[in-house]
């Protein structure tokens, strides 16, 4: 008997678009948001835990943040979460059974949403 | 008809234990051979060690899915032309999670025996559109239709070989199977202690390659979502006291 | 006391099928192969399960097996049968001619012939040309190649049958003027080993002369007569579409899955191991099914393929030769021992053409065993293990 068990690829392997179409671009683009969302998420929790160490603390550290990097780093957060999210809506949907026959269009037309409203947050943002 | 391509071919080969690697062909073949064609000609001329698996050469049996150039393909109806260009390089691979016997045969036995704990017809009753009017099934009554023909699934492994959520957990029975269980006659409970797993249809990314790979028009995906819907209705009318849909039907 | 063993070359049709027969006939079998299952004339078949009625005029033996065996596999193999049923049509006035001769020819061979009328006809395969000028319903259906041997297969490997693919034969071991078994290498691995046998049954189809001639018997030739099939991406019919007429050229379109397959060609090779397709056929070919049913004018191609049929050889050439399989002891043919080669026949006939060969093989060894292949029911072709079978 020979049968050779390939290894389980690693996850590296998901992020490789060649030969592949919009469905899977959707699938890349929900693994590198959502991590991206997860790691902002850890950020989130350590800026909210200098609260604790006083008022001063906080303050200082939002002087920092202020900086046009964060800025740039919020705009990513907001993005991400919007492709993260209007993405997430269409599994719900098509788990639901509703659109699955039009999961490209559905997925192109959020994604367009996702762009505008993006935009809309960003030019808001820097105005301010 | 006489125009003849020269190609590269690079063929992942492996025998026993050893490290997979690429030997490399030169090939004259015309554009209108297909890739299978390509190997078979490989095997004839130049190698007579290389192992493929194929058996039908028109796409019914599902024996000869490949890797070229990294995407999955039922070699036995892919044209040269259509993957590669005169001068062209083709690299060819075993499909990807399932047990690989030797370069590029993978043991589809595997799959077959999931289709089979799903309870997957392989055979049906022919559908409208499929060649017969509707008033003719009609006349035969709905549940007497004369008409049958083999499954559109044809086993191949190509849906799994493109699945990253198969790639990931080998424990996940994979597009096929899902398919197969949502065109069983009777979701039965036995089927649905399969299917409503982790490892079963909450498995899936909603990656759809699969449906995109397919060379048999079973859209796994698609139907993937559809079970989904029905397990979720059917967990909606437990959690309120319905009676579950399969039981009515009894 | 130990089983009788046996070796066989050759997982086909008839390999798979025989390993079936003779494992219930209480053998220790071994199948060797060199490939996979039914790689080569089996898989690129047809698909046509045969009333017969293409062969009641000229070749009434193989007509007389085809239905015989045809209403026996409905009832074993339904797992991998389109069950549909086929119609004769004619389109001309030499069709209406020989239909009078082919209705008296089928019912002399018992294939069940009905006339329906043409309108009946259109009714049902509405694809179907307009000019038809006559119709007969025949029992034909369409298999799936594959799986109708991995279906025998599964059967044996469940019943002790072990299968070795991808082993190719190398030499024939002989011992005293005797064939005792087989020298063969692992393709998979490179590692060669030799297997010991009672019996070698060569049931290698198209290649049988080549193994028979590594035993030294030249006396048995087969000739290659291969024929090409084209697929159109489209279910353009439910029942198997046969031209009224001689056997010729693109007269049978077989409908399967979402496809429909037109054969075929016949023209001889001396090397089977790689046949190209060739265009001009293929062209031919969608002429001939055009004529039958138009809309494969618009319908594309999904493939063309090609396959060895593997005619016993006389003189007579082409289709004249008789579709009939023979199974040969060489003992009889060459004084050779332990040796028995099965060929010639079809897909349909393939439990018949095991039962002879069993029988061939048990009256050689002294065994008296009757075939239980008519009655026992056969496994799903998914209980088929890999993991057995590959080495």
């Amino acid at each position: 008997m020979n049968r050779i068990f390939q290894k389980p690829g690693n996850a590296i392997q998901w992020f490789d678009p060649r030969g592949r179409q919009l469905g899977y671009l959707a699938f890349i683009l929900n693994r590198i948001t959502g991590m991206g969302l997860a790691l902002y998420l850890l950020l989130h929790l350590i800026m909210l835990g200098k609260l604790a160490q006083g008022p001063q603390a906080y303050n200082s550290f939002i002087e920092t943040v202020h900086h046009p990097v964060f800025i740039f780093g919020e705009l990513l957060v907001i993005f991400a979460a919007l492709i993260h999210g209007l993405n997430g809506l269409r599994i719900i949907l098509t788990s639901f059974g509703i659109g699955v026959e039009k999961h490209k269009p559905l997925f192109t037309v959020l994604m367009i949403a996702a762009l505008v409203s993006g935009v809309y947050f960003a030019a808001r943002m820097i105005a301010r | 008809m006489s125009e003849k391509w020269s190609l590269h071919i690079e063929v992942q080969r492996q025998k026993g234990k050893e490290q997979p690697h690429f030997d490399r062909f030169d090939l004259e073949i015309s554009p209108e051979a297909t890739v299978l064609d390509a190997v078979e000609m490989i095997w004839a001329f130049k190698d007579r060690s290389l192992c493929f698996g194929h058996a039908c050469h028109h796409s019914t049996c599902g024996a000869c899915g490949m890797r070229v150039n990294g995407v999955e393909k039922l070699t036995c109806i892919t044209l040269i032309s259509e993957v590669t260009q005169n001068g062209g390089t083709l690299r060819l691979q075993p499909l990807r999670n399932l047990p690989v016997i030797s370069d590029l045969v993978v043991d589809l036995t595997p799959l077959y025996h999931r289709m089979a704990e799903v309870k997957h017809p392989s055979v049906h009753p022919v559908e409208e559109n499929e060649g017969v009017a509707s008033q003719q099934i009609a006349q035969a009554g709905k549940s007497n239709n004369p008409y049958t023909r083999l499954a559109d699934c044809i086993e191949c492994g190509l849906c799994i070989s493109v699945c990253p959520a198969a790639m990931t957990s080998p424990a996940y029975i994979g597009p096929a199977v899902l398919a197969g269980a949502q065109l069983a006659v009777v979701m039965d409970e036995h089927v649905c202690a399969i299917v409503d797993t982790q490892n079963g249809v909450w498995r899936c990314h909603s990656a759809y390659e699969c449906s995109e790979v397919c060379p048999s028009h079973v859209q796994p995906a698609q139907r993937i979502m559809q079970l989904r819907r029905h397990l979720l209705s059917q967990r909606i009318r437990r959690f309120f006291g319905l009676q579950s849909l399969h039981q009515r039907k009894q | 006391m130990d089983k009788p063993k046996a070796v066989i070359i050759g997982a086909g049709f008839t390999g798979c099928a025989t390993a079936h027969d003779l494992a219930l006939r209480g053998f220790d079998v071994t199948v060797v192969e060199r490939g996979p299952i039914a790689n080569g004339t089996s898989g690129r078949t047809h698909g046509l399960l045969h009333s017969g009625g293409r062969y009641a005029v000229d070749d009434q033996e193989s007509a007389v097996e085809c239905i015989e065996e045809n209403l026996l596999l409905r009832g074993l193999v339904a797992e991998c049968l389109e069950q549909n049923g086929g119609l004769f049509v004619a389109l001309d006035e030499s069709d209406l001619e020989y239909a009078r001769r082919w209705v008296q020819s089928c019912e002399r061979c018992n294939i069940p012939v009905e006339q329906v009328d043409v309108k009946q006809a259109l009714a049902w395969e509405p694809n179907l040309t307009s000019k038809i000028l006559a119709a007969y319903t025949v029992p034909d259906a369409t298999f799936d190649p594959l799986r109708l041997a991995l279906t025998f297969a599964a059967t044996a490997q469940t019943n002790g049958a072990r299968f070795r693919l991808f082993t190719e034969v190398e030499g024939l071991i002989e011992r005293n003027g005797a064939i005792r078994g087989v020298r063969c290498q692992e393709r998979t691995t490179g590692k060669s080993s030799e297997l010991y046998a009672d019996c070698v049954i060569n049931a290698t189809g198209a290649w049988a002369g080549k193994i028979a001639q590594m035993a030294g018997d030249a006396t048995i030739v087969v000739k290659p007569t291969p024929g090409v099939m084209v697929a159109y991406d489209q279910r353009l019919c439910n029942r198997v579409i046969n031209r009224l007429n001689e056997p010729g050229d693109g007269d049978i379109i077989v409908p399967q899955r979402r496809m429909v397959v037109i054969g075929t060609t016949s023209f001889e090779v001396d090397e089977v191991d790689y046949i190209p397709v060739f265009e001009d056929q293929v062209q031919m070919m969608r002429e001939c099914a055009i004529q039958l049913i138009p809309a494969v004018a618009a319908t594309r191609q999904r493939g063309a393929f090609m396959a060895a049929r593997p005619l016993i050889g006389s003189s007579a050439s082409g289709r004249s030769i008789a579709r009939t399989f023979k199974c040969f002891d060489h003992q009889e043919t060459h004084g050779i021992g332990g040796l028995v080669t099965i060929t010639g026949g079809k897909a349909t006939t393939l439990r018949a053409m095991a039962e002879k060969t069993a029988d061939t093989v048990c009256a050689k060894l002294g065994i008296t065993a009757p075939c239980q292949t008519r009655e026992y029911p056969l496994r799903s072709y998914r209980e088929f293990r890999g993991s057995d079978a590959y080495q």
